[in-house]
């Protein structure tokens, strides 16, 4: 029945051939919208893991996008003095205060990545967020230790392999899991080192003579609140320290989660019609063919198909289709998907986290079932019906060729 | 029926009704090993529905066929298939061979259905080269002219050497040299053990096989006398009884 089965496919070639474009695509295009989909997804998750502030205060001067600055960890590079860090410190209600130092765009001179590559000054000794973001749960970075970005120093980053910084020779404590932000571009040290190299860059002289002494400026707080009823008031104690701008985490990332909700609501919907346009195609074009090779099926019988075989031979083809068609659709689809991953990875618009190889496994997995699923049904209906043919059909019938 | 054919199939006061009309009324017919039995009759008298009842292709209204003595009405689908598939080797009006496959895989076909293809290659290659069509294997239908249509449909019917051969019109449409091969190879089949149902309105055809069954209007009369020579006063009995004795 196999060979039955493949031989009737490859001598209808272009009919076959369209049929598995037809669903390459539509696989194609759903594994493509399930794996932009689950990257947005847990790019979400992951920056609101990441935030652990309810807070974030930069000079009013600045011009800030908060989305970008919260959940897309775009750096920004303005200062206030840093006495600010300590009058938070003291407003009641305050619970926690980090203070970062950002730095403009480095030019790694040892590694060059060929990316914009950001230098961020933490206090993680302090606020302990380093804890969170370690894998190790270090609580404290050393003088000549940095944190790096998932996308940087690939495959000499390493926790403890050496990497050179504006003259400067640093250790890597450990690597960031991927955010899909700019953070994955971004290197962490403590802020007394990244303050060291801003000071004696040649590039960034004429931007201290007019902010002042590196060493006595931050470039944002972030504020965790004792209780989250009060993030109101502490906001406002917060805007009266002086020229600050206040940024409520919680207002920016229900904001933003409303516009990724509504992202994955349209990749959700393109995908659930792609899927919905793969059974209505498979369905119109097994029903077609059940009718128009009806000649064939009756002759099958006649010689000597029982009702069960032909739902076999019927439901054979469809499948193998199918299967076919999803097969070569995976890496057309993986194929977009990195495409439409590259471009919003330049952008850094939205978070995203690549999805793993378990995912993508688990993704194509899922593809080929459902779309030999669907290729198995869509081609029941029509199978039965063909089963049902009078073989008698065969007797009064021209020529099928 | 000689001494050593035996019974292969029997229909036993069939009758096919559609509606309100009658196709076939109370048709009975032995069809033996080794012997041909030619149905002759004008269109529409049913000569074709009869040969879908004896190849179970459909079922009779009334009236039983029965298969080696047994009968078939009982039988499930799978079964009914499985006699179509091995004990009838079917030759249908037009060649009905599948435009997908090649030559060779058309005759497979009956052993494609039933799985056996892999053993029944050579047997299909053989067939093919005694009809003169072995270079012709790999070809596709439509590259072939109508007689050899009609022989692959003949080499398909024969693949599986089944004990009765259907034969529906086989030389519709073939000029006569052509015609008279098929012929010949037809009327061989019967010295091969073969039970061989001839349906045709081809007057030479049936004057060379004999044992001339006449159908009218759904009425089968056997064979009289068995001589060549008696086709034309019989038909001519059939169109005065159709004509209420007028001659």
């Amino acid at each position: 029945m196999l060979r039955l089965i493949a031989n009737s496919l490859l001598r209808r070639r272009w009919q076959s051939i369209a049929t598995v474009l037809g669903v390459a695509l539509g696989a194609g295009l759903l594994l493509a919208v399930f794996l932009l989909y689950r990257g947005f997804d847990q790019g979400l998750e992951r920056g609101r893991q990441r935030l652990g502030a309810d807070l974030l205060v930069v000079p009013s001067n600045a011009t800030v996008d908060p989305d970008k600055a919260l959940f897309a960890g775009s750096p920004l590079s303005v200062y206030m003095d840093s006495k600010f860090a300590n009058e938070a410190r003291k407003i009641p209600g305050v619970r926690n205060v980090e203070a970062q130092f950002f730095t403009q765009s480095l030019h790694l001179e040892c590694c060059s990545i060929g990316v914009e590559t950001r230098l961020i000054g933490i206090e993680a000794q302090v606020t302990g967020r380093l804890a969170k973001m370690s894998p190790e749960g270090r609580d404290k970075l050393e003088d000549d230790e940095v944190i790096v970005g998932s996308e940087l120093f690939a495959g000499i980053g390493k926790s403890g392999a050496l990497v050179e910084l504006l003259g400067g020779i640093f250790r890597v404590a450990f690597r960031l899991e991927a955010t899909g932000t700019a953070l994955d571009y971004s290197i962490l040290m403590p802020m007394e080192s990244a303050r060291n190299l801003a000071a004696s860059s040649e590039a960034l002289k004429a931007v201290w003579q007019e902010a002042g002494d590196p060493h006595r400026l931050i470039s944002a707080l972030l504020v965790e609140v004792t209780d989250p009823s009060r993030i109101q008031e502490v906001g406002r104690s917060l805007e009266g320290l002086g020229p600050l701008k206040v940024i409520r985490a919680a207002d920016t990332f229900q904001r933003f989660k409303r516009l990724m909700d509504a992202f994955v609501f349209v990749l959700a919907a393109a995908g659930l019609l792609t899927a919905l346009g793969g059974v209505a195609y498979l369905l119109g074009h097994f029903s077609s063919v059940a009718w128009d090779r009806k000649g064939e099926w009756a002759l099958y019988r006649a010689l000597g198909a029982s009702k069960p075989r032909m739902v076999q031979l019927v439901v054979g083809e469809s499948t193998a289709l199918a299967l076919g068609g999803a097969t070569l659709g995976l890496p057309l689809g993986y194929a977009l998907y990195r495409i439409a991953f590259a471009r919003l990875a330049s952008q850094n618009a939205f978070p995203f986290v690549a999805p793993g190889g378990a995912l993508l496994l688990g993704a194509a997995t899922g593809a080929l079932l459902f779309y030999g699923v669907i290729g198995f049904l869509s081609a029941a209906g029509p199978a039965l019906r063909v089963a049902q043919l009078e073989p008698a059909l065969t007797m009064a019938q021209g020529d099928i060729d | 029926m000689s001494a050593q054919s035996q019974i292969l199939l029997e229909a036993q006061n069939v009758s096919r009704v559609y509606g309100s009309e009658t196709i076939l009324d109370n048709v009975s017919l032995k069809v033996c090993s080794g012997e041909v039995t030619t149905i002759v009759g004008p269109s529409g008298s049913g000569k074709t529905t009869l040969l879908a009842l004896l190849a179970l292709l459909l079922e009779p209204s009334s009236g039983k066929i029965l298969v080696a003595e047994r009968d078939t009405a009982a039988l499930s689908d799978r079964e009914r298939s499985q006699l179509r598939n091995e004990f009838y080797g079917f030759i249908f009006q037009s060649a009905q061979l599948v435009g997908a496959l090649t030559v060779l895989d058309n005759v497979l076909l009956p052993a494609l259905l039933a799985g056996k293809a892999r053993e029944k290659r050579k047997a299909a290659r053989e067939l093919l080269d005694r009809l003169g069509l072995g270079a012709r294997a790999d070809f596709l239908p439509h590259q072939l002219s109508l007689g050899q249509k009609r022989r692959v449909a003949l080499a398909r019917a024969l693949l599986l050497r089944p004990a009765v051969v259907l034969a529906d019109e086989p030389t519709n449409d073939l000029d006569p040299r052509r015609a008279s091969q098929v012929a010949d190879f037809l009327l061989q089949l019967p010295k091969e053990g073969y039970a061989l149902v001839l349906v045709t309105h081809d007057r030479q055809l049936a004057a060379r096989a004999g044992n001339r069954w006449e159908i009218h209007e759904g009425k089968l009369t056997p064979p009289i006398g068995g001589s060549d020579s008696s086709f034309e006063p019989h038909v001519e009995r059939i169109r005065q009884t159709a004509n209420n004795g007028k001659p």
